[in-house]
C-alpha cells in the first residue's frame, strides 16, 4: 500500500452573478504566477485538469483555476432551474467566462478550453482579445461536422449517463492509459439530466463561428491550437482549416490522444502543453 | 458507404465472419462483462461484412451467430461496413479515424440503421461486442 497522499489543490465555492441570475460556482485551484482559467468540455466539469493541478512544471509558474460551469459537477444550476431547459448560448458561455475572471480579479489570465472551451476560446479571442494574456484552445475549431442526434442524449428510455459516455467513448486514443480512459468516462457518466445535449446546442446550433473570425489577429493576444490525432469530433483538418483565417495562430496535432488531452493521457498531453507554456511565459517576462 | 451488400463476396470478407465468429465464441466461453452489462440486452441485429451477411440473435446479453441468414428475416438494427472499415477497426492500435464505429460512420466507411433505441440504450455493450475480435482490445 502506498502512503496517503494529500494533493496540492484547493477546492472552493464562489456566488456571483450571470447576466442576472446568481450562480454557485465550485473551483479548483493551486500554483502561483500567471492566473491559467481551464475550461472543460461539454457534460463534463474541472476535475478533467486534476492532473494539471498537481503538476509542479506548471504551478510552480501558474496559479491554475478550472471551474465547474453552472449545472456542472460542483456547480448547483441557477435557481428555478426546473422550469426549463438548459441550453448554453455563446454569449451566457463568455460572460460567465468573464464573469468568473472578474469575480475572482484575475489580472489577464491565460485562458485554455477544452472542446466547447476550445470554440469559446476563439471567440474569446475575436470580442474580448484585450482582457487575455494569451488563449489556448484544445479541441478547437470554428466549426465541425456533426456525428450523431443529439437527442438520444437526453430521453427517457435511454440512461443519459451512459450513453454519453458510449458516445465519447470512441473519441479517446487507443494509446491512453486505461485508468484515466475510464476516469474521463466516468465523469461522463455523472452528468445532469441534458446537460451534454444543452452545451451541444452552443456547439451546434449558435456557435458556427466559419466566417465570423474577421479581425482576430493572434499577434495581439496570442493563441495556440492543438488537437489529438484521435480526435474524429473536431478533426486535426478542422483546427488546420480555422488557423489558416487567423494571422499568428500556432497550430499543434498532439501524436496518440484523443479529445480530451488533459484527462485522458495527461503525460503526453504536459509534453504538447510544457513549451507553449515556457512561450508564454517568457513573452510576459 | 463502402458496401452496398450486392458486391461479392470474397475471401477476405469470409476470413473476418469467421474471426468475429471465433472472437465472440471465445469471449461468452469466459465469464466476459459484457453478460454483466448486456443482461437486459435481447435483440436481433444484422452485421454486414463487406457482402457476407450474419444475424446475431442475442438474448439476456448472450449472442448467437446465424451465418445463413433466411430470406426476409426481420432484424432490429444492422451495423454494415466494408472489409477495409472491419479490417482497420480491428488492428490492435487502429490508426486514427478508423478506431470507432462512429469515426468510421462519420467518414462514411460504415453504416448503423434500423430500430436503434435498444443499440442506443446499450450503446457500449454493442460497441465493445463488435470489437471483441481486436486483439488486446482497447474500449
Amino acid at each position: 500500500m502506498s502512503a496517503p497522499a494529500l494533493e496540492p489543490m484547493v477546492g472552493r465555492y464562489l456566488t456571483m452573478p450571470v447576466m442576472g441570475a446568481e450562480c454557485r460556482i465550485y473551483f479548483e485551484e493551486a500554483g502561483s504566477g500567471i492566473p491559467l482559467l481551464c475550461l472543460h468540455t461539454a457534460g463534463a466539469d474541472g476535475r478533467q485538469f486534476r492532473h494539471l493541478l498537481c503538476d509542479e512544471a506548471v504551478t510552480s509558474r501558474y496559479r491554475v483555476i478550472a471551474f465547474d460551469l453552472p449545472w456542472h459537477g460542483k456547480s448547483y444550476p441557477p435557481t428555478g432551474w426546473q422550469e426549463y431547459e438548459y441550453k448554453l448560448t455563446t454569449e451566457l458561455y463568455v460572460e460567465t467566462i468573464r464573469a468568473f475572471c472578474l469575480a475572482m480579479r484575475l489580472d489577464r489570465p491565460v485562458v485554455m478550453g477544452c472542446s466547447i472551451g476550445g470554440r469559446i476560446v476563439l471567440q474569446l479571442a475575436h470580442a474580448h482579445a484585450g482582457e487575455f494574456r494569451a488563449l489556448i484552445g484544445l479541441e478547437s475549431a470554428d466549426y465541425q461536422q456533426p456525428w450523431y442526434d443529439t437527442t438520444w442524449l437526453h430521453r427517457s428510455d435511454v440512461h443519459g449517463g451512459e450513453v454519453c459516455a458510449a458516445l465519447v467513448s470512441g473519441l479517446i486514443a487507443p494509446q491512453s492509459p486505461t485508468e484515466y480512459r475510464h476516469e474521463t468516462l466516468w465523469q461522463y457518466m455523472q452528468g445532469g439530466p441534458g446537460i451534454f445535449k444543452g452545451d451541444l446546442y452552443f456547439y451546434r446550433v449558435d456557435s458556427d463561428l466559419r466566417g465570423k473570425l474577421t479581425g482576430l489577429d493572434a499577434r495581439r493576444c496570442p493563441l495556440y491550437l492543438l488537437t489529438g490525432e484521435y480526435d474524429f469530433s473536431c478533426m486535426p483538418e478542422d483546427t488546420l482549416r480555422t488557423a489558416e483565417s487567423i494571422p499568428g495562430a500556432k497550430v499543434t496535432i498532439m501524436k496518440e490522444v484523443g479529445h480530451f488531452p488533459m484527462s485522458e493521457n495527461p503525460a503526453q498531453f504536459r509534453t504538447y502543453l510544457l513549451p507553449v507554456l515556457e512561450e508564454i511565459l517568457s513573452a510576459t517576462a | 458507404m463502402a458496401n452496398s451488400g450486392s458486391s461479392a463476396r470474397t475471401e477476405q470478407d469470409r476470413i473476418l465472419v469467421e474471426r468475429f465468429r471465433r472472437a465472440i465464441e471465445l469471449a461468452f466461453k469466459a465469464d466476459t462483462d459484457l453478460l454483466r452489462r448486456g443482461w437486459l440486452v435481447d435483440t436481433c441485429c444484422l452485421i454486414e461484412i463487406g457482402a457476407e451477411r450474419i444475424l446475431l440473435t442475442i438474448r439476456n446479453g448472450r449472442p448467437a451467430i446465424m451465418e445463413r441468414v433466411p430470406l426476409l428475416v426481420s432484424w432490429d438494427f444492422a451495423i454494415r461496413g466494408g472489409a477495409e472499415a472491419w479490417t482497420a477497426l480491428w488492428q490492435p492500435v487502429p490508426r486514427a479515424g478508423w478506431h470507432d464505429l462512429f469515426a468510421l460512420t462519420k467518414r462514411g466507411a460504415m453504416c448503423i440503421e434500423g430500430n436503434l433505441q435498444l443499440f442506443m440504450a446499450n450503446l457500449q455493450y454493442f460497441k465493445d461486442l463488435v470489437a471483441l475480435p481486436r486483439e488486446g482490445g482497447t474500449r
